[in-house]
């Protein structure tokens, strides 16, 4: 959108077209997939009829997620592709191994394993500032895509990967799998009902992502530092920037602003995640960030357009806890679940099969990490601020807008 | 306060790779206190253009550039506009200049157009499709036709953000080559949700008709065949 339009709201928006319109490749018939259950062959497709899947990132989590899809009769899984030589190896040979044969390829440019054909869907599981370019480019070869949490690095990534998703009618799923398998506790009864009409939910979370200028180290020679970098800022190779390590305070990627938000984003995208679908307001983003100073504690609330207030690490207030009207009845609803048994993982390979929407639809996740960002935002400007959800702007405000988007290092764009 | 700005400006001249962050911090803080003090920001903004201006070493321009991306304005535009042909400092500059409105940093950008080369250019086009100033259509859709095929893509997608009617039309009467199809595709795409948006269906029909026509890919042909669908076409 043109700077100037910013200002103004009231200019409809593609995003609410993609959103009405309810597209769908169901009829479309693709990809051509014969269910197993047609030919009578039990849970294992034979081989050419399973989901042809890649993975890109394949670090911690990365190799967690594909030795799920690995594992599952439904995939066929024919393709790696990580920027460390030493990695990438071990999990190309963790592929051989499991088919008894050579046939997996191992790649450094995940252009290359995108342009595949034969490739039906990847799991995403990069640093932070990588997800918005490959979640797109994989929309734009035809891939369906799982990637992990936190789905996105600035607000405008996020509008931009699910208007790719709409457009090419792909499945793309975020990756918290602990928004419906770890909060329980407090799904169950605002879902049941049993605390009334919900008014508030807290959330507890740490710290965010600050700047790193750790001293240059020789770049070990299996490492594309180009390509890990990507679209991030030029900066000299030190073996703790690019940790892949869970660690949010130092010493791994997720510390550094330049490829994550800290735990802002990174645990934020679960609890936050579990919160929002608990009080259920997942479909929404919030329309003002209010920060309250309170002594040396700062704290904020996030109003929904529905009435519902997520506070984040408000006094007084523990993980997670609801404020709800107790004695009011509200009449149960049904919990959405995921579409197949086998976690998230096994959703978002039914839904490949449906054309359905994954339980982490990627509009959803995005709505989880708007909330995320808008926190930073608002902790690192000290103050208030108003969000327009419509246009993905602060209406009026010049100076939150520059902090909607980051200039990608060439030759990335998204 | 001023004190210790004045020792992080003080860092900020041997700031390298590997220099503590925290010897520098005073300036992201001043940026923060001087919210609403056109005056004090006028002054750090001065003190960080100096910085770009002078032998300061790359880690410090780069802290500079970034404090730019927030208080930066015209009078910052000039000296980020000489970074844009260094290859180590283009794409800091365009940090700041993709974020600072008012037309003179997208002008800035357009000049710099003109003389750049591979990578960087690309990098131009980017910050320019992302600004979204309907001022770049003429020059963009020049770049459709580039031989470096890097270029072209880039000007096709960065005519799908700026998404004007006149975009549209730069996309709709390109022709594409193999190596841009899937961009123009794309971008011209974009451009059709934009028309639907503003309950244009004749001409976003036309443009998906226009996408089909084109021996388009599987992915493209169900996103225009969708993109059809919802303008109500059977």
């Amino acid at each position: 959108m043109d700077l100037a339009k910013i200002m103004d709201t009231n200019q409809p928006t593609r995003r609410d077209f993609l959103k009405t319109t309810g597209l769908t490749t169901l009829a479309l018939g693709f990809p051509t997939i014969i269910p197993s259950s047609a030919l009578g062959q039990g849970a294992t497709p034979p081989p050419s009829e399973r989901i042809v899947m890649g993975g890109i990132g394949l670090g911690n989590m990365g190799s967690g997620d594909m030795s799920n899809f690995l594992n599952n009769p439904k995939v066929q899984y024919v393709a790696v592709c990580e920027v460390r030589g030493g990695v990438r190896d071990q999990r190309k040979n963790q592929v051989d191994g499991k088919y008894n044969n050579k046939d997996c390829k191992a790649y450094v440019d995940f252009r290359e394993l995108l342009a595949r054909e034969d490739i039906d869907a990847v799991h995403i599981a990069t640093p932070d500032h990588w997800h918005a370019i490959m979640m797109i480019e994989a929309c734009r070869a035809g891939k369906d895509v799982f990637c992990q949490k936190p789905e996105t690095r600035t607000l405008r990534e996020g509008a931009l990967v699910v208007e790719a998703a709409r457009r090419y009618g792909r499945v793309v799923s975020g990756g918290s799998q602990r928004v419906l398998e770890d909060y329980r506790k407090i799904v169950n009864p605002c879902w049941g009902g049993e605390l009334g009409p919900i008014k508030a939910i807290n959330v507890q979370m740490g710290t965010m992502s600050k700047a790193c200028n750790l001293p240059p180290e020789n770049c070990p020679t299996d490492i594309d530092w180009e390509m890990w970098l990507g679209p991030a800022p030029w900066a000299p190779y030190n073996h703790s920037r690019c940790d892949g390590n869970f660690s949010c305070e130092g010493g791994s990627w997720r510390s550094y602003s330049d490829y994550s938000g800290g735990n802002m984003t990174d645990w934020g995208a679960h609890h936050i995640g579990g919160a929002t679908f608990a009080v259920d307001v997942r479909e929404l983003q919030p329309t003002d960030v209010i920060l309250t100073a309170e002594g040396d504690k700062k704290w904020l609330s996030f109003k929904y357009p529905n009435g519902t207030e997520l506070t984040l690490n408000k006094p007084g207030k523990g993980q997670h806890q609801v404020d709800g009207t107790p004695g009011e009845k509200r009449e149960p609803k049904k919990i959405p679940e995921y579409a197949a048994k086998g976690g998230i993982g096994a959703d978002f390979l039914e839904c490949i099969k449906t054309r359905g929407k994954p339980f982490r639809d990627i509009q959803l996740a995005v709505n989880t990490v708007t909330v995320c960002h808008l926190a930073i935002i608002s902790y690192t400007l000290g103050r208030s601020l108003k969000w327009d959800a419509a246009t993905q702007t602060f209406p009026g405000d010049e100076e939150a807008n520059r902090f909607i988007d980051r200039a990608r290092r060439e030759p990335w764009q998204l | 306060m001023s004190e210790q700005l004045d020792k992080a400006f003080e860092a900020l001249k041997t700031y390298d790779w590997g220099t503590d962050p925290n010897t520098v911090k005073a300036i992201d803080e001043a940026i923060i206190t001087t919210h609403g003090d056109a005056a004090a920001r006028k002054d750090l903004e001065g003190r960080l253009v100096l910085v770009l201006k002078s032998e300061a070493p790359r880690a410090a321009k780069d802290v500079a550039c970034r404090a730019l991306k927030t208080i930066g304005t015209a009078n910052s535009v000039p000296v980020l506009a000489t970074l844009l042909p260094d290859e180590k400092l283009s794409h800091m500059a365009r940090y700041a200049l993709e974020r600072i409105a008012g037309p003179e940093a997208g002008q800035a950008l357009r000049t710099a157009l003109t003389k750049a080369t591979g990578k960087l250019k690309v990098g131009i086009i980017s910050s320019l499709g992302v600004r979204g100033e309907e001022a770049s259509v003429t020059a963009l859709q020049a770049l459709l036709a580039d031989g470096d095929a890097a270029v072209a893509q880039a000007a096709a997608h960065a005519l799908g953000d700026i998404g004007s009617p006149t975009a549209a039309k730069a996309l709709i009467s390109a022709k594409a080559g193999d190596a841009t199809k899937g961009a123009i595709a794309d971008a011209s795409m974009q451009c059709a949700e934009h028309l639907l948006a503003a309950k244009n269906k004749t001409a976003a029909k036309a443009t998906y008709d226009k996408v089909l026509a084109g021996t388009p890919s599987k992915a493209v042909k169900t996103a225009a065949t969708l993109g059809l669908q919802a303008c109500g076409a059977k």
